[in-house]
C-alpha cells in the first residue's frame, strides 16, 4: 500500500544495523500473500489497495555500515512481508533490527543515505 | 430546562409532558390532555384529583367546566398556571391556552388564522412528479424556491428559480430546474408570480407531493449559522449568524441538549426557517450543546444530531462556535476497543494562501494515493474547481461540494458535506493524514486539501471507507461532474501515453497515473517509483527527440533521479513511463 515512508525519527531507534549494501542473491521466496479485504469491490486499476509481496530471504553485500556492526562482509536477512520485492542487484540503505529482518516500508528506497547519516547522533 | 412548577401534581404532569417531547416533538398541551392539568389544579382538601378530574368531565358546557377549575385553584397554582403560559416548553392548542388563561384571570386573543394557500391570482393544481403546474394570470412569470434544500445552499430566501411563464389561458407548467432541482415528496416550495414590470405576487407556500410514496428526506440545518453566546443570569442568547438566510426548513422542530446539564429545548422555527425572537437556551458560558432537527415526519425521536455548538468563555481565547461530527480514523489507528488512538486538534488556518497549487497537496498516514493525486492534478489543471468546492462559513465552518452521479439517469446532483477544523493529529502535532505543503502548524496550514480528504471521508464514511485504495478517475467525477475517463497503459505504446497526456494538459483537463501493485515482480525497487500507487500527471515536452512526462508524487517527495529539490515532482520518459504505470486517469473532453 503506498504509504508514505515512515520518519527517518521512528525507523533509527529500532535499527540495530543500518548498512549501504546490494543484494547479491534471492536464497527463498514465501508463499503470496492472500488479497487484501475488500479489493475486490474496488474499480479496476484502483491503487492503495495494499496487495503485499511475499516474504524473502536474501543475501546483502555491505559497501558501508551507517549504524551497528555487521558480523561479516556478506549478511543474510529476512524481507517481510511488505509493499516491495526484492531482486538481485538492488541496492542502498537498509535498516536491520536485532532479529535480522529489514524494517521500513519500501526497504532500501525508504531514505537516501546522506539523509540517514545527518540524522544519526553524532558520535 | 424543565419548568418548575411548585404544585406537586400539576409539577407530575406537565414534566410528563415535557419528557415526551423529548422523544415526540409533536407531544403538546391541547384539548384531549388538557383535563390532565385541570385536574391536577382543580382537586382541593374536599376534592381528590380523581373526583374533580369526573366533575370536569361531566359539566355539560365550558363555563361550568371553567367554574370547577377556579374554584379549585390556590394561589400557587394560578402562579404555576401563569409560569407554563408564560415560559412553558410544551407548546399549547389555542383552545388550551384559551381555557387556562381564563382560568387565571388573563385576557386571550387567538393568532390570526394563517394566510389562505393562495393569493387569487396563483393557483397550483395536481402533483410535482415532473415539476409545477397550475393558473396564474395570463403573461407573468412564475418563480419558485425549495425551502428545504436551501438552507444548507446557501441560497436567500428570495433566490427563485423561474418555472415558466403563464399562457394566454393563464396556465402554466415547468419542471424543477436549477436551485429546485432536486426536489422531493414532503419538500416545502414557495412559489409566486412575477409580472411584465417585475411585480411579484405574494408567496405561495405549498408541499411537494407526488414524487415518490414516502417523504424520506429529513429538514436539511444550516448549523453552521446557529450562534450561541452567553446572555448572563445562566441564559443563553440562540440567533442566526446570517438572518438573511435560513436555518431549517419552516415549522422544524430544532432540539438543543445541553450536554452538560442534559436540559433539551425543541424550537419551533418560524415560516422563514428561522429561530423565533428571543430564542433562548438555558447554559453558560463554556456549555456544548448537541443539534438535532426533525421536519415531523422524519427523525421524528430526533436521535439523530446533526453537530454540537458551544458557548465561548470570554477572555479564554476560545471561539466556542460548531463542533461538528468527525468522520472516524482508518482501522489501523482505532484501538481493539474502537477507541482512537490519536487525538483531534482545531486547524485555524488560511483555507487558501494562494490559487491553488500541487505543491498544496501532501498524503498522510493513510492508504487513499488516488486522492491527494487527484486533487493535486486539479489544482495544476483548473485551480477554480477546487476554490468553488469549498467555502468557510460565517462560524468557521466549511461546507464542500461534491457531484454524485445518478447512474441511471447519468446526472449529477451536488452533495453538500459540513465540516469544521478539527484534524486527527499526530503525537507532535502534525496531522495524521492529509496536510498542506506549507505548515503543518494549527494556525498556519493551508486548509483546503486536508478539508477536502476530511469531507471526502465524511461523504463515503470514515477515513477507512476512503483509505484502502480507490481510482483517480473517481475522485475526478465526484469533483467535477464530468464523467471519468480510465485508459489502460501499454508498454509498448509509449507514444499513445504521451499524446493522452498531452491531450489532457493542453484541454486543461486534469489527468493522473497508476502503478501496478507489486507482488509478483520486483518492478519498482530502486526505480524511485512506488507500486500500487498514483501520481498526478502535471506537464510534457519533447527534449532531444525525447517524449518526456512531468509527474508528481503525493507524498510531495520521494522521486526518480536527483534534480536537487526532493519535492516529489519529477520529468520522466514516457517510454520508462510506459513500463512502471498501468493506468491513465482523466475526464471526457
Amino acid at each position: 500500500m503506498a504509504l508514505p515512508p515512515e520518519p527517518l525519527n521512528e525507523l533509527l531507534p529500532r535499527s540495530s544495523l543500518i548498512v549501504v549494501a546490494v543484494v547479491v542473491a534471492v536464497l527463498s521466496v514465501g508463499s503470496k500473500p492472500p488479497a487484501p479485504e475488500g479489493a475486490e469491490k474496488l474499480e479496476k486499476g484502483s491503487t492503495s489497495v495494499g496487495q503485499k509481496a511475499a516474504a524473502q530471504k536474501v543475501r546483502l553485500k555491505i559497501e558501508r555500515t551507517l549504524k551497528g556492526k555487521a558480523t561479516a562482509a556478506e549478511i543474510e536477512v529476512e524481507k517481510p512481508v511488505g509493499a516491495y520485492l526484492l531482486d538481485v542487484g538492488n541496492k542502498g540503505p537498509f535498516f536491520i533490527d536485532d532479529k535480522g529482518v529489514i524494517i521500513g516500508r519500501y526497504g532500501p528506497d525508504t531514505h537516501r543515505a546522506e539523509d540517514i547519516v545527518r540524522a544519526l547522533p553524532s558520535k | 430546562m424543565p419548568t418548575k412548577l411548585s404544585d406537586n401534581q400539576l409539577n407530575r404532569v406537565y414534566s410528563g409532558l415535557e419528557k415526551q417531547r423529548l422523544t415526540d416533538p409533536s407531544v403538546k398541551l391541547d384539548d384531549a390532555n388538557l383535563i390532565n392539568v385541570l385536574a391536577a389544579v382543580a382537586d382541593t382538601w374536599l376534592k381528590s384529583e380523581t373526583k374533580v378530574r369526573a366533575q370536569i368531565l361531566a359539566a355539560p358546557t365550558r363555563e361550568a367546566k371553567l367554574a370547577i377549575v377556579k374554584n379549585g385553584l390556590s394561589s400557587a397554582e394560578i402562579k404555576d398556571i401563569k409560569k407554563i403560559l408564560d415560559e412553558g416548553t410544551v407548546p399549547m392548542s389555542d383552545s388550551a391556552k384559551a381555557f387556562l388563561s381564563e382560568a387565571v384571570g388573563r385576557p386571550f386573543t387567538p393568532p390570526p388564522p394563517p394566510p389562505p394557500p393562495t393569493n387569487g391570482s396563483l393557483k397550483i393544481t395536481g402533483d410535482q412528479k415532473v415539476g409545477l403546474s397550475g393558473f396564474a394570470k395570463a403573461g407573468e412569470s412564475i418563480e419558485a424556491i425549495n425551502l428545504s434544500t436551501s438552507p444548507t445552499g446557501r441560497y436567500h430566501l428570495d433566490d427563485t428559480t423561474e418555472i415558466g411563464k403563464a399562457g394566454a389561458d393563464g396556465s402554466f407548467s415547468g419542471k424543477f430546474t436549477g436551485q429546485l432541482n432536486p426536489t422531493r415528496e414532503g419538500d416545502i416550495l414557495r412559489v409566486r408570480t412575477r409580472d411584465a414590470t417585475g411585480k411579484t405576487g405574494d408567496w405561495v407556500t405549498m408541499r411537494a407531493h407526488g414524487i415518490s410514496a414516502v417523504d424520506s428526506s429529513n429538514a436539511e440545518l444550516a448549523i453552521f449559522r446557529v450562534g450561541v453566546s452567553d446572555a448572563g443570569n445562566g441564559k443563553i442568547d440562540v440567533s442566526n449568524l446570517n438572518a438573511s438566510r435560513q436555518i431549517s426548513e419552516p415549522g422544524a422542530l430544532v432540539r438543543f441538549v445541553n450536554t452538560r446539564t442534559g436540559d433539551a429545548k425543541i424550537v419551533v422555527l418560524t415560516d422563514d426557517g428561522n429561530f423565533p425572537d428571543k430564542t433562548q437556551l438555558a447554559g453558560l458560558p463554556g456549555d456544548a450543546f448537541t443539534v438535532a432537527v426533525s421536519d415531523g415526519t422524519n427523525n421524528k425521536n430526533l436521535a439523530a444530531t446533526v453537530g454540537k455548538v458551544t458557548v465561548a468563555i470570554p477572555g479564554d481565547g476560545s471561539d466556542g462556535g460548531v463542533d461538528l461530527p468527525d468522520p472516524k480514523l482508518h482501522k489501523d489507528e482505532l484501538n481493539t476497543d474502537g477507541t482512537p488512538k490519536y487525538k483531534e486538534a482545531r486547524f485555524r488556518g488560511p483555507l487558501f494562501v494562494s490559487n491553488p497549487s500541487p505543491m498544496d497537496v501532501k498524503q498522510g498516514q493513510i492508504g487513499d494515493c488516488y486522492f491527494p493525486s487527484a486533487l493535486a492534478a486539479l489544482a495544476q489543471a483548473d485551480p477554480s474547481v477546487i476554490r468553488d468546492m469549498i467555502v468557510q462559513n460565517e462560524d468557521k465552518t466549511y461546507t464542500v461540494t461534491f457531484k454524485q452521479k445518478n447512474f441511471s439517469t447519468g446526472k449529477y446532483t451536488d452533495v453538500r458535506v459540513n465540516i469544521d477544523g478539527d484534524l486527527w493529529v499526530r503525537p507532535f502535532g502534525g496531522p495524521l493524514y492529509g496536510s498542506a505543503g506549507n505548515s503543518t502548524e494549527l494556525d498556519k496550514m493551508e486548509l483546503w486539501f486536508p478539508l477536502l480528504e476530511k469531507a471526502y471521508a465524511s461523504w463515503k464514511g470514515s477515513y477507512d471507507a476512503i483509505g484502502n485504495g480507490g481510482s483517480s478517475g473517481r475522485v475526478f467525477q465526484d469533483c467535477m461532474g464530468i464523467d471519468s475517463v480510465t485508459n489502460s497503459i501499454y508498454e509498448s505504446k509509449p507514444n499513445e501515453l504521451y499524446n493522452m497526456a498531452k491531450a489532457s494538459i493542453d484541454a486543461k483537463i486534469p489527468a493522473s497515473m497508476g502503478t501496478y501493485g507489486e507482488h509478483d515482480s520486483a518492478r519498482y525497487t530502486n526505480s524511485g517509483v512506488y507500486g500500487d500507487h498514483s501520481y498526478s500527471v502535471l506537464n510534457y515536452k519533447t527534449e532531444n527527440g525525447k517524449q518526456m512526462l512531468q509527474l508528481r508524487n503525493p507524498w510531495g517527495e520521494s522521486e526518480p533521479g536527483n534534480d536537487g529539490v526532493n519535492d516529489g515532482i519529477f520529468w520522466i520518459e514516457a517510454s520508462k513511463a510506459a513500463k512502471l504505470f498501468q493506468t491513465f486517469y482523466t475526464v471526457k473532453h
